[in-house]
């Protein structure tokens, strides 16, 4: 218990950095999955083959793979150090390709939600003028929205754990910290131990919220 | 108002129709009648844009929907289409549903917008009703919703795609009713329909369309007491 109380600074900074990487790389699978998803639905050929290749491409290789070949193979070729800075380009380069990955997957999410919205909806928004974009974003996003939540939500209990794999890059966050620690003090089961209670409570909560927003976003279920 | 020439209308190699010719006039209101699989819906969807016609022209208020530089959106807002299934908008309450054409594509503003959809939902016997969703709506009313959207827009015609198909029969009246008010009123309307009372009563002119073709057309009167075409006779003789 001693190695807890003690690291536990040093613990919770890991966790606050795993959460500031799980929010963005949140936000820009969410971002990426949307504009992906819109050319996989695309009209002009080029598009839709760029993000066919796209989610293909980050879903066929590990993710592991993934970041080593991007964070730490990349600069081996292009000089990003100097570009970004060499603190930097680890960071965004860890945190993009974790963002990408997991963006291939919203990808599929969000396709299937526009497909999975009823013809008719686009077929009666036409018949009163609206043009692609408008039927997209009044009539066909917004039922599309509700149905995708649950997928989402679990793409994103997803992407909080993925977050542990930017600790073999070298990136610090929750599990780099605990190594740190436990090289120091040896407490291997009480450290592993608590980063796994650590995970299960900010994981528990985000589908506990999402739940809650499913009930409140239901209105045509009524 | 709409004139259709030699229109042609394939799926794949699956041609469903086969060089229509007709011409619907002002204040017009023009019933299609004819067997499942004969065209007739197609046709109608034809007519704004829905499906892209492989041949032939369709001019409608001085507009070339089969033009291609014609702005089909623009067109759209002036041919309101009614739908088997109603399709409401179902994330949308009732006076969101009439609102947001208004709204969104006329750029009205949202109180002048309500203001239209209050009117409209009078009119179609629906004051009260604002707030709710389309699912807590019966079938009929949702497909008097469905005309108010198509009216709030301002058509010069009005499609309608059978209407009252969907319908339990306890709610066609309503909705013919609702019709039957814009035709007293002046509106163009091509109807597919089913309803032969409604053709008879409303209709100033029906066509009969089988295997992709109009095979004969004429004053209600004259074509349900005195088909010319056999095909016309065996069709009317099931369904009269």
């Amino acid at each position: 218990m001693d190695a807890i109380w003690q690291n536990l600074p040093v613990i919770l900074v890991g966790l606050r950095l795993t959460i500031q990487y799980s929010i963005v790389a949140i936000i820009l699978m969410v971002a990426i999955g949307l504009i992906a998803a819109l050319m996989r639905l695309s009209k002009v050929a080029p598009l839709r083959w760029i993000a066919t290749s796209y989610v293909e491409i980050f879903r066929s290789t590990p993710l592991l793979v993934q970041l080593f070949f991007i964070v730490l193979g990349l600069p081996a070729i292009l000089p990003v150090n100097e570009w970004f800075g060499q603190l930097l380009y680890p960071i965004l380069a860890a945190a993009l390709t974790l963002s990408l990955n997991e963006g291939a997957y919203v990808t599929e999410i969000i396709r299937a939600g526009i497909l999975g919205v009823d013809r008719g909806q686009k077929e009666a928004a036409q018949s009163i003028g609206m043009n692609g974009f408008q039927t997209m974003r009044y009539i066909v996003l917004p039922q599309a929205f509700k149905r995708m939540i649950p997928p989402l939500v679990n793409q994103a209990a997803q992407t909080i754990k993925d977050t542990s794999l930017l600790a073999p890059v070298g990136i610090a966050e929750l599990v780099y910290k605990g190594e740190i620690v436990i090289a120091e003090t040896f407490a291997s089961f009480a450290i592993w131990g608590l980063i796994a209670v650590l995970y299960f409570i900010l994981i528990f909560s985000v589908s506990k919220c999402s739940s809650y927003l499913e009930r409140r976003l239901q209105v045509d279920k009524r | 108002m709409i004139s259709v020439k030699d229109l042609h209308k394939s799926f794949g190699d699956n041609e469903i129709l086969k060089g229509i010719d007709t011409h619907v006039d002002e204040q017009e209101v023009v019933v299609v009648i004819g067997p499942s699989g004969s065209g007739k819906s197609t046709f109608l969807r034809c007519l704004n844009g829905l499906e892209t016609a492989t041949s032939g022209e369709i001019e409608i208020a001085g507009m070339k929907l089969t033009d291609p530089k014609t702005n089909i959106h623009h067109l759209r807002q002036h041919v309101g289409m009614v739908f088997q299934q109603f399709n409401l908008f179902k994330h949308l309450t009732i006076l969101e549903n009439i609102t947001i054409g208004p709204r969104k594509v006329k750029k009205i503003a949202a109180a002048e917008a309500e203001k239209i959809a209050r009117e409209l939902l009078a009119k179609v016997g629906l004051v009260g009703k604002e707030a709710s969703y389309p699912d807590e709506l019966s079938g009929g009313q949702q497909q008097r919703v469905a005309i108010a959207r198509a009216l709030a827009m301002g058509p010069v015609v009005m499609l309608f795609d059978e209407p009252t198909s969907a319908l339990d029969p306890e709610m066609v009246g309503e909705v013919l009713q609702v019709m039957k008010a814009l035709a007293v009123e002046g509106m163009t309307m091509v109807v597919v329909t089913h309803e032969m009372g409604f053709a008879r009563e409303v209709g100033h002119r029906v066509l009969f369309m089988d295997d992709g073709l109009i095979v004969e057309e004429g004053p209600p009167k004259e074509l349900f007491s005195n088909p010319q075409k056999n095909r016309t006779k065996s069709f009317l003789a099931k369904i009269l």
